[in-house]
Formats: structure tokens, C-alpha cells, sequence
């Protein structure tokens, strides 16, 4: 078993995932193989998009 | 967008506000503006206002994000009727509240004013400044306006190579509103429904593709105009089908529930 420490970039990138994860719902994305942290999706969900458009307000 | 702008205003409703919704991706310290979804017939204009037709923009955004979920909402160009190339005070309170489900709570806008000095048809473009754009009488002014903003900025522009990714829906704009909320309904409620634009009988139509249980096997609706046509693929073969229905979804359930009752 790798208990290898993160180094600086790997950790803040992990620490804004969280924050992401916990303030907005952003998605977590893990290797399947060994849990490892691999990243975020930047996939915007169909239905953000739409509610937005929704909303647009009138324009004057 | 000036070539529609252009073609707007030379239109029987052209001494109405139109505008566009602009969708793509956002950066941390940037936006990339990669698709354009116009008002739609079906908008509620006048001379000095514009309320976009959402049901057709929202389907358009399920379109154009097939190919890249990343695409999001970016905000929205409208034009005005005379030469204020800057949002009004009207327009600050509307996008002061909407801004804030934007990604980064932060909207970006365009004015369109035919107020330039060019008359005529200009070839070129031109960049008067940093957060405008000419091209003969038009011009487009951009701004920014984040969440708590009390006021926009000029947000400067710079061109890049790259498609508009909504323009092939352009050419189906009507169909897409004629169908858009019946449209929307099915893509929520069927996994994996896909869209094209493909040719028509007569001009482009819109082919939708709801895939079935066996691998290939497919129903694909053509949709043009109010028309709309129904064809079931399968083993390889292309069979018209009659469910008797220009409401799309309706005639597509008819279509599975024939299909449940024979195989």
C-alpha cells in the first residue's frame, strides 16, 4: 500500500474539488481501480442550463 | 450574430428588440462563446423590450450540449432600437438577480444598437475599442456583470477561430419552437434521445433518435415544420410507421406501446 504524500499542486487541486463538492455539487471523480482523487468534471448539468434559460429575464 | 442582426432588421418584425441567448465555456478568467441561441418567433417584443422564447432556446441548449457537456450559459445579447450602446437601468435590475446561477455568479451581456457611422455594407469588422464591435451600422457592446455588481463593465473582446455550434438549429428555428416544450418532455423522460439536422422534404428538418432494447434498433422522427413523420429502424430495415399524431411524444409512446403489444 502507497501512502505517498500529495505533493502542493495535487493537494490544493483536491482541497478546491472539495470545496466545489461541498458549496456547489460538483462532481468527484475517483480511478476505479484504487479510489485514487483523478479530478473534476466541468459537465454542466442538462437541467442548470435550462433552468438559467429559463429565467432570463425580460430585456429593455 | 450581425448577419442575423442584419437579416432582423430588414424583417417584417425588425423595428423590434431581438436578441440571442450565447452559450460555452467558462474559464476561470475568461469566457469562449461557442453557440448562439436566437429569440425565436415565438419571443414577446416590442420596441423597447425583448422576453426571450424560452421553450425553443431550452431545447436548443440539449441540442447543442450533446456535443460538450462543458457548454453552459454564458448570457444573453439584446438589441436597442436607438443608440444606447449600454445596458439600461431596467435591464441592471433583471440580470442583477439572474446572474447569480451563472457559472462564477458572473453573466456576460451584449448591446446591439444600429447607430454606427458606416453607411452602407461594410466588408470589414472593426474594434472601435476594446469591448466593441462594428460592422457598418452595427455594433455590438459588451459588458460583464458579476453577482452585487451595481454597475457593468466593458468587457473587451477578442475574436478566435471556431464554429457556432447552434448555427445548423438556426436553419430549424421554427420547427424547434413548434415542438419545443413536447420535444423537451421526451428528452427528460427517454434515455439517450439524440438530435440531428438533417435534409428535409422540402428544406432542413430536425431528426430525432429514441433508441430501443436491441442494439441498432431504433424509433427516428422527422420533424419539419409542423410535419412530422415517423420511422421505426430495425434488424437493419427502414419502416415508415402511421401512429396517426402530430403531438411528437404522444406519437412516440404509441409507436413503443404498438411495439410492446407485437414483439
Amino acid at each position: 500500500m502507497d501512502f505517498r504524500p500529495l505533493n502542493a499542486t495535487e493537494r490544493q487541486n483536491l482541497i478546491t474539488a472539495l470545496r466545489g463538492n461541498a458549496d456547489q455539487n460538483r462532481v468527484l471523480l475517483m480511478d476505479r481501480r484504487d479510489t485514487s482523487f483523478v479530478g473534476t468534471a466541468d459537465e454542466v448539468p442538462d437541467e442548470e442550463v435550462i433552468n438559467a434559460i429559463k429565467s432570463v429575464p425580460c430585456h429593455y | 450574430m450581425f448577419e442575423e442582426y442584419a437579416a432582423h432588421r430588414g424583417s417584417e418584425r425588425g423595428e423590434e428588440e431581438t436578441g440571442w441567448v450565447i452559450l460555452g465555456l467558462r474559464e476561470a478568467a475568461q469566457a469562449v462563446a461557442l453557440a448562439t441561441l436566437p429569440a425565436g418567433a415565438g419571443r414577446n417584443a416590442g420596441l423597447a423590450h425583448v422576453r426571450f422564447n424560452a421553450s425553443g432556446q431550452a431545447i436548443g441548449s440539449r441540442i447543442v450540449r450533446q456535443l460538450d457537456k462543458r457548454l453552459t450559459i454564458l448570457g444573453v445579447v439584446h438589441t436597442h432600437p436607438g443608440s444606447l450602446r449600454h445596458p439600461s437601468d431596467a435591464d441592471l435590475q433583471g440580470d442583477r438577480g439572474w446572474v447569480g446561477q451563472l457559472r462564477g455568479q458572473e453573466g456576460v451581456f451584449g448591446i446591439g444598437t444600429a447607430d454606427g457611422r458606416d453607411e452602407g455594407q461594410a466588408l470589414l469588422a472593426r474594434q472601435p475599442k476594446p469591448h466593441v464591435q462594428s460592422l457598418g451600422k452595427l455594433c455590438l457592446c459588451w459588458y460583464a456583470l458579476r453577482q452585487g455588481d451595481t454597475a457593468y463593465r466593458p468587457l473587451p473582446v477578442e475574436l478566435t477561430l471556431g464554429p457556432d455550434l447552434a448555427r445548423p438549429l438556426h436553419s430549424i428555428w421554427p420547427t424547434l419552437e413548434a415542438h419545443a416544450d413536447r420535444l423537451d418532455r421526451l428528452a427528460r423522460q427517454q434515455a439517450n434521445v439524440s438530435f440531428d439536422v438533417t435534409n428535409g422534404q422540402a428544406k432542413p428538418a430536425l431528426a430525432v433518435s429514441i433508441p430501443l432494447a436491441e442494439p441498432g434498433d431504433a424509433i427516428r422522427v422527422l420533424l419539419e415544420g409542423e410535419e412530422v413523420r415517423y420511422y421505426l429502424m430495425r434488424g437493419g430495415e427502414v419502416l415508415a410507421a402511421h401512429p396517426g399524431e402530430d403531438r411528437v411524444d404522444l406519437g412516440v409512446y404509441l409507436l413503443l406501446a404498438e411495439l410492446a403489444t407485437r414483439y
